[in-house]
């Protein structure tokens, strides 16, 4: 279980977070719903202390992750998972030892072993073994966020955060993605905290939604909660809004 | 015009220079504190000193055997007739081997793999790889600076002695073959004459050492800070070779100053 309290974010003159309390069950898919420049990357990134946020408290499982020290928050890091917008493959490596970086590095396994755990991931998000040599540059968009996709799952992580994991696809491979995120959740019963301003994703895959605006998350709940008025003001000119 | 304003930009240039090389020294603190960790991140130090050498051993030959011949013919030229001419070839020697071509081949080593080095690890910034590195509980400095900086140490001495003995041996072949101003003889007796180890050690250990040090911490330090975009990546290579190579030459007279 996750649970944020007062978070705040601030990057010289413009404060981003203005206090965002949430909580996030275990097992559960939430997606964290707001226009483009509301502060949704920010907000999962400080909740993760990618960035640092300047007030706060955030608690994983009972854990204060704001008073880990630099081993802590390593060691906390091994059981989430992130996927991040632009997938940040590793583009020195090739898509089999991005797919095997974590397992080298952190864990004793055998080379057979690791291998059968990277076709077992690949195949889950639809790719064949033909992919394991090429590197990120030779990979489509959709391959990219399938592949990242995969190197997050190879982690069997409590927590998978998605940043916008549908846009800049086409359709089709909008609805490949989504789809996965939801038999991924079945498959290593993960929490899934998505941030998104894609509508359409929130209907397919989340069990509760947040909306973000102005540095707050003003609603939580149920998607059949949401009234016509709510999701206007979600998208309606905001004091930061941003084209 | 020496309005307010110029003086307020002058003073937050100079806060910012300080500021950077707080921010290098803190780096290079990182990086030491990375050590321990060596073993864990074997992978990444062998790769880098791989890359050290693979990317650097061409340009390397070929510098060093033209400074070899420049230096020849000019040494030999300014002094023609004035001293004997082991004198001149141990003039020749000392100067290329202990100035000359260390301080070249760092520099052009700053271009070369100080910008490659920005450049890799700007464009790993801005694209969230770093992060992704932190995600996957992997530390940027450990994994990417730590083992660069090490290869630097390591490889540009190796690369320099490499480069050295090109540079005599391009020097002994103009002199005895192509001029033939001296017998073999006695350009070996100018090698050996007022032998001293240190100073050998000093100009193919010891300075291409702290030399291979600047350009991997300055190259990483640019890397790291890389902001916006491909045009910061430009940026940030830019900045790394210009700042290393400005390194190289004050830390020339500094340690020549101090160790000779
Ligand atoms: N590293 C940063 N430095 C300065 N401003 C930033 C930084 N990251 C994000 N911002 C600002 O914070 C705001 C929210 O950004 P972001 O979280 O990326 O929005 P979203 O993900 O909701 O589209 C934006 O106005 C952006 O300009
Ligand atoms: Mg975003």
């Amino acid at each position: 279980m996750i649970k944020v309290r007062g978070l705040k974010k601030r990057f010289e003159d413009k404060e981003v977070l203005k206090g965002i309390d949430i909580d996030i069950f275990d097992n559960e898919t939430i997606v964290i719903l707001g226009p483009s420049g509301q502060g949704k990357t920010v907000m999962i990134k400080s909740m993760i202390r990618l960035m640092e946020p300047d007030a706060g408290e955030i608690y994983f499982d009972d854990e204060n992750i704001r008073e880990y020290n630099k081993r802590e928050l390593e060691n906390f890091r091994k059981k989430i998972a992130y996927v991040f917008q632009n997938s940040a493959l590793f583009d020195f490596l090739d898509v089999r030892e991005n797919l095997a970086l974590f397992l080298r590095m952190h864990k004793r396994m055998q080379e057979e072993e690791i291998e059968n755990k990277i076709i077992e991931a690949l195949s889950f998000v639809g790719l064949t073994k033909d992919v394991l040599d090429k590197y990120p540059e030779e990979l489509s968009g959709g391959m990219k966020k399938r592949v990242a996709i995969a190197r997050a799952m190879i982690k069997e992580p409590k927590y998978i955060f998605y940043d916008e994991p549908t846009t800049g696809l086409d359709k089709k491979n909008a609805e490949l993605v989504s789809n996965l995120i939801k038999v991924l959740k079945e498959k290593i019963s993960t929490t899934s905290i998505i941030v998104t301003h894609d509508i359409e994703l929130m209907e397919n895959v989340s069990d509760r939604v947040a909306l973000l605006k102005d540095g707050k998350v003003f609603f939580v709940g149920k998607k059949e909660e949401i009234s016509d008025e709510t999701l206007e003001y979600l998208y309606s000119i905001g004091d930061t809004y941003e084209i | 015009m020496l309005d307010r304003e110029y003086f307020e930009n002058l003073g937050e240039k100079g806060i910012n220079f300080f500021t950077t090389i707080y921010e290098i020294f803190i780096l290079f603190i990182e990086s030491l504190a990375a050590i321990p960790k060596i073993w864990f991140y074997r992978r990444q130090l062998v790769e880098q000193l791989y890359n050290f050498s693979a990317k650097t051993l061409p340009i390397a030959a070929i510098i060093s055997i033209f400074v070899g011949l420049g230096s020849t013919v000019q040494g030999t030229y300014q002094s023609s007739g004035l001293i004997p001419r082991y004198v001149t070839v141990n003039v020749i020697f000392k100067s290329t081997v202990i100035e000359l071509s260390p301080v070249i081949l760092a520099l052009v080593l700053a271009g070369k793999l100080g910008a490659s080095l920005a450049a890799e690890i700007g464009s790993m910034r801005i694209s969230e790889q770093i992060e992704a590195l932190e995600t996957m509980s992997l530390d940027p400095v450990g994994f990417l600076v730590m083992p660069r900086v090490i290869a630097g140490l390591v490889m540009l001495p190796v690369i320099t002695i490499f480069a050295n003995f090109l540079a005599i041996f391009s020097s002994f072949f103009v002199s005895t073959a192509i001029s033939q101003w001296v017998t073999a003889h006695e350009f070996v007796n100018g090698l050996k004459m007022d032998y001293k180890s240190f100073e050998i050690i000093f100009g193919c250990i010891i300075k291409p050492a702290v030399y291979g040090f600047f350009i991997s911490l300055i190259g990483s330090y640019f890397g790291l800070k890389t902001k916006g975009g491909a045009k910061g990546v430009g940026e940030s290579s830019t900045l790394a070779v210009v700042v290393s190579a400005i390194m190289i030459v004050i830390f020339d007279y500094y340690l020549g100053e101090l160790l000779l």
